[in-house]
């Protein structure tokens, strides 16, 4: 038969899709009727996939680097050529960049790779650490570590908040069964200041001012204190902490929000109350492209709590995960954070765990994530890196100073032209493996094409490189790999290929206790074990009001959510989906920056004018696209536009791609 | 009229399977839905299944499809050009009347105007078609109010009505009528035409009990949409649910906007690729040096459905656009099939 099921590989959504396959070419993409998340629908870049997929950029043979060029050679070469200088480095000299579109299987061994090879905690997935610290912070307020509802019984949802992102635009399956969940009687909340899509679809959109998302998250819990919501007694029964939160709210007044916010009180003691008084609620937050920040999901997490919310049906707090597998790699324990299954690093009773499974002897030093050693390590001196998008591209210069670097890819691009030595990969669908979606489901891939002649799979080249290096691994299959995941991470124990095939997927935990998985967190399984996680630091505006206000009466925000699939290296082998991204460059070839209505209007400009954006330390000369969807005093750039990045952004960077949430106080000056 | 039982439906479908490539509806083994597929393995032709969830339309306009080949030759300064190998002969089984209609629908875009598309009319010329009367509609079917079915009238080699104890064959062309003598199939005897029209009857009152998903008020909208007389804020409620996933174009039996572009392959040869486009785009109809930055995606929603419904429009199909088969309804994310735009626009009308 031509049609093949399968799952979508960009997004953390995982929709369920139909490859076309015809003489080893994957021809054709439809939507998989019947899959229990995407019910049959896809979105523009799942509706294209077939088109990357038959491109022939492909990297086919292993390479090393002579002078400028690359001689292609055997894998034996190719390996005991990279053995031979992998073992001069280990520990604090290397970093390990995992991809969040690998498989399951593939991330786990490339974190052990680096953890029981290389002794290198330095792993980490992409520079925005917003997943990992979700998972801290789930952890630490209720016990579990991702999403704690599940998306199948959206549509039984009463109540639905959105927080921050671009949710139609990163998620758009996930946004879909919120909009039909609101056409079935749900009410629909979005907080955001920018007027997205999601927005318009919202029966309510408060619209606090950048950099307030978390104050406004705060007064809401604060608004159900002095409504009379809470019962402190009841509260203390359940959570460890009560007491000293509700006094950390005390201090807040809603008025004094309001003015900072720019959202009226009435708004926020409305929303509030609409909250409670649902029987369950759904809120819904970005991580991995441009994650909310800490703050707001702490704030977010302690008014779930607060309402009475953990452990209903048809409800959860949900991070959407922007990136295909990006909750399994972090499952997989990809992150300096946690070793694989969440078991955290500063614990030593996690590494005692993992020796006695993996029987080798780990190496204890903290760990840092690989953008973070690029920038800080000095002693950084090799890195590994599997499939990636550009962003890492920034850190040129440092990559250029390395003593060694490897790549595995499967297609090729700029980055590995930086490298050493570079491996081929196979694409997701010339190779069985498992991918996570947001919602905790483990989805089986089968392979569907022959992959080129030659290229190996990167679970195989890994093992011969551990061989080489003097740790023999065993494994014949992606499968086997699997059996061991099961034994390791403990969400994972009762997951098998076998299992996985007969189905469309299964939520972890699957274990003993949860032998077809796990719809949505059981409030009597976490037990009392909740927690508020709030910083009482002694000025919580500081930092809100920027000191500047006079001189630099704007705030630039820069969005990635909006436009990631714009730079990446992915959908510019694309057909459709690139020209639809790139019909804004088309308008605006040497990029813009948005500005909302009423400040385009008392300044006096008209669409597509030059402008100058002058901050404390840079300046560029931009055109002004006028926006219904910005508020007034906001200006918004898409990061895409390349002379930010290396330009006037350069010295920001780090700061910006941590969150939506970071806004720079600039001015504007129009250019006659 | 001949008559084909149950059990012989396998030789018509191997005969077949001598000189065509055979394509039919399926079950998918996991989700139990249908798929019209190309059967490798031709016990897996299901002709009682529903209404399959993809049309048959990407077997004659393929998703992504090789048109011409060129290669510029440094040496000679030459460029050839070539045709991309040979089609092969395709038989589509369990057609129902909507999706062959849809395909009369392509024929009159791809031949049926002023340039006859030689790729499509090689790809049509090589179809041999049986179609599969439903004598029950689906949930999600509203043929009736587009005058496409739940039979075929034309357009079909063969055509199947299911009787209860097996096939009503009706034939349509040379083509079919030369495999029912080959085969040899019976004559169905002289009531058998008011069989057909009876199960058809029963089939057409029966909507009102089985296609309860979408009821649609086509005639009153179609006039609407041609005299124009929509509010704009009916389009902008609309399009502001429209996610731009180009699901509806492509799901859709009668939508035949493509875009071509240029793959340089290895080796130096460069294809010329024909795939499925969608005027949901906002870089459909874009071009450089655009002066309308904020073309509002109403706009282009509003573009699909007088594409579908609107006179001007039929005159070109000679029939509606729609064929009533409800597929755009079901991969929308944005919950705004051509259905549901019907009933907003009568909700304008009636004012309820
Ligand atoms: S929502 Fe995500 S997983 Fe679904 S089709 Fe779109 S990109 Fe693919
Ligand atoms: S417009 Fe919708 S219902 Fe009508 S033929 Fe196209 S896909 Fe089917
Ligand atoms: S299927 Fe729906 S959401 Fe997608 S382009 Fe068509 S109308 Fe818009």
């Amino acid at each position: 038969m031509s049609y093949y099921r399968g799952i979508c590989n960009f997004c953390g959504t995982g929709c369920g899709h139909l490859l076309q396959v015809e003489n080893n070419r994957v021809r054709g993409v439809y939507p998989l009727p019947g899959h229990p998340l995407s019910r049959g629908r896809l979105c523009v870049r799942g509706w294209h996939i077939h088109e990357l997929l038959q491109t022939e950029e492909r990297i086919t043979r292993p390479m090393i680097k002579e002078g400028d060029s690359f001689r292609p050679v055997s894998y034996e070469e190719a390996i005991e050529f990279t053995a031979s200088r992998l073992k001069n480095f280990r520990g604090r000299e290397v970093a390990c960049l995992g991809s969040p579109r690998a498989s399951n299987e593939e991330n786990y061994l490339f974190g052990k790779f680096a953890r029981a090879v290389m002794k290198s905690n330095n792993l980490s997935l992409t520079s925005d650490a917003g997943l990992e610290e979700s998972a801290r912070i789930l952890l630490e307020g209720c016990g579990f570590p991702a999403m704690t509802g599940s998306l199948s019984e959206l549509r039984q949802a009463e109540f639905i908040m959105v927080v921050g992102g671009d949710l139609t635009k990163q998620n758009p399956i996930i946004a879909s069964e919120i909009h039909f969940a609101r056409r079935s009687g749900a009410f629909l909340a979005t907080i955001s200041p920018r007027k997205t899509q999601m927005a318009r679809l919202s029966q309510k959109h408060l619209r606090p001012n950048p950099g307030t998302i978390w104050l406004l998250l705060e007064a809401l819990a604060r608004a159900l204190q002095t409504e009379g919501l809470v019962k402190a007694d009841y509260l203390d029964d359940k959570i460890e902490n009560a007491r000293q939160y509700l006094e950390y709210l005390d201090s807040l007044h809603l008025k004094q929000v309001s003015e900072l916010t720019g959202v009226e009180e009435q708004e926020i003691i409305l929303l509030a109350r609409k909250f409670y008084e649902s029987e369950s609620a759904y809120v819904f937050y970005p991580v991995g492209i441009q994650s909310l920040d800490r703050r707001s999901m702490s704030a977010l997490l302690n008014l779930f709590l607060l309402a009475g919310k953990p452990g209903r049906p048809a409800g959860g707090l949900c991070p959407v995960t922007g990136i295909s597998n990006l909750l399994g790699s972090l499952d997989m324990g990809v992150s300096p954070a946690f070793l694989p299954g969440y078991f955290p690093a500063d614990k030593e009773i996690s590494w005692k765990r993992l020796e006695e499974l993996w029987q080798v002897s780990l190496d204890r030093t903290p760990g840092q994530s690989a953008g973070s050693c690029l920038l800080e390590n000095q002693s950084l001196r090799a890195l590994l890196v599997v499939d990636h998008d550009e962003e890492i591209i920034r850190h040129i210069n440092r990559i250029k100073e390395l003593d060694f670097v490897v790549y595995f890819g499967a297609y090729q691009n700029a980055f590995a032209g930086l490298a050493s030595v570079v491996f081929p990969r196979l694409s997701y669908v010339e190779e069985d493996g498992t991918y996570t979606n947001s919602e905790r489901r483990v989805q089986l891939s089968q392979k569907k094409v022959e992959p080129p002649a030659g290229i190996r799979p990167l679970w195989e080249t890994l093992s011969r490189l551990a061989g080489a290096l003097g740790q023999p691994w065993p494994y014949k299959s992606a499968e086997d790999i699997m059996a061991e995941i099961s034994r390791v991470v403990p969400q994972y124990s009762g997951l098998s290929y076998e299992k996985l095939r007969a189905s469309p997927g299964i939520k972890w935990p699957v274990d003993d206790l949860h032998l077809s998985g796990t719809e949505y967190l059981l409030a009597e399984e976490a037990g009392c074990r909740f927690r508020f996680v709030f910083d009482r630091s002694p000025d919580r505006f500081q930092n809100i009001s920027s000191v500047n206000e006079g001189r630099f009466p704007f705030k630039l925000v820069v969005g990635r959510s909006n436009y990631f699939w714009h730079q990446n290296s992915v959908m510019k082998r694309t057909f459709i989906p690139k020209r639809e991204y790139n019909a804004l460059l088309l308008l605006y070839p040497k990029g813009f920056v948005e500005i909302s209505e009423e400040d385009a209007r008392a300044l006096g400009l008209r669409e597509k004018q030059p402008v100058r954006i002058i901050s404390e330390a840079a300046e560029i000369k931009l055109a002004a696209r006028i926006s219904p969807d910005i508020l007034p005093g906001m200006l918004y750039i898409p990061y895409f536009i390349e002379e930010m990045i290396s330009g006037f952004l350069h010295h920001q960077a780090s700061d910006l791609e941590k969150n939506e949430e970071f806004f720079l106080p600039v001015r504007l000056e129009k250019v006659e | 009229m001949y008559w084909l039982s149950g059990d012989k439906v396998s030789l018509l479908v191997d005969r077949l399977a001598e000189d065509y490539a055979v394509y039919g509806p399926r079950r998918d083994e996991v989700s139990g839905e249908v798929i019209f597929d190309r059967l490798n393995l031709l016990s897996r032709l299901d002709l009682q299944a529903a209404i399959p969830y993809n049309p048959p339309k990407y077997v004659l306009f393929p998703q992504y499809e090789e048109i011409i080949k060129y290669l510029y030759e440094r040496q000679s300064r030459k460029v050839t050009i070539e045709k991309i190998d040979k089609l092969q002969p395709k038989a589509l089984i369990g057609l129902r009347a909507c999706d062959l209609t849809g395909i009369l629908c392509l024929d009159r875009f791809f031949l049926g105007q002023e340039f006859v598309d030689e790729v499509y009319l090689e790809h049509r010329q090589k179809l041999f078609l049986i179609s599969n009367t439903c004598v029950r509609p689906f949930p999600q079917c509203f043929c009736v109010c587009t005058d496409s079915g739940p039979a075929a009238r034309e357009g079909f080699d063969l055509d199947l009505t299911f009787t209860g104890q097996g096939y009503l064959v009706l034939v349509g062309s040379r083509k079919g009528q030369r495999l029912v003598e080959e085969i040899g199939l019976q004559e169905a005897g002289p009531e058998a035409m008011a069989r057909r029209k009876k199960i058809i009857d029963e089939s057409v009152s029966s909507f009102d009990n089985f296609a309860l998903e979408n009821k649609a008020w086509i005639s009153r909208a179609t006039n609407r949409l041609t005299t124009g007389f929509i509010k704009p804020e009916v389009w902008e409620y609309i399009g502001n649910q429209c996610f731009e996933c180009g699901a509806c174009s492509f799901v859709c039996p009668t939508c035949s906007c493509f875009n071509v572009e240029d793959v340089n392959r290895m080796g130096g040869a460069t294809d010329r690729v024909r795939t499925w486009d969608s005027c949901s785009f906002e870089g459909y109809t874009k071009m450089a040096g655009d002066h309308n930055p904020r073309k509002p995606v109403e706009d282009r929603r509003n573009k699909r459905f007088f594409c579908k419904l609107s006179y001007s429009q039929s005159k070109k199909y000679l029939r509606p656009g729609c064929v009533g088969c409800g597929r755009c309804a079901r991969v929308c994310p944005g919950d705004i099939g051509l259905p549901n735009v019907v009933t907003y626009i009568r909700r304008e009308i009636t004012g309820e």
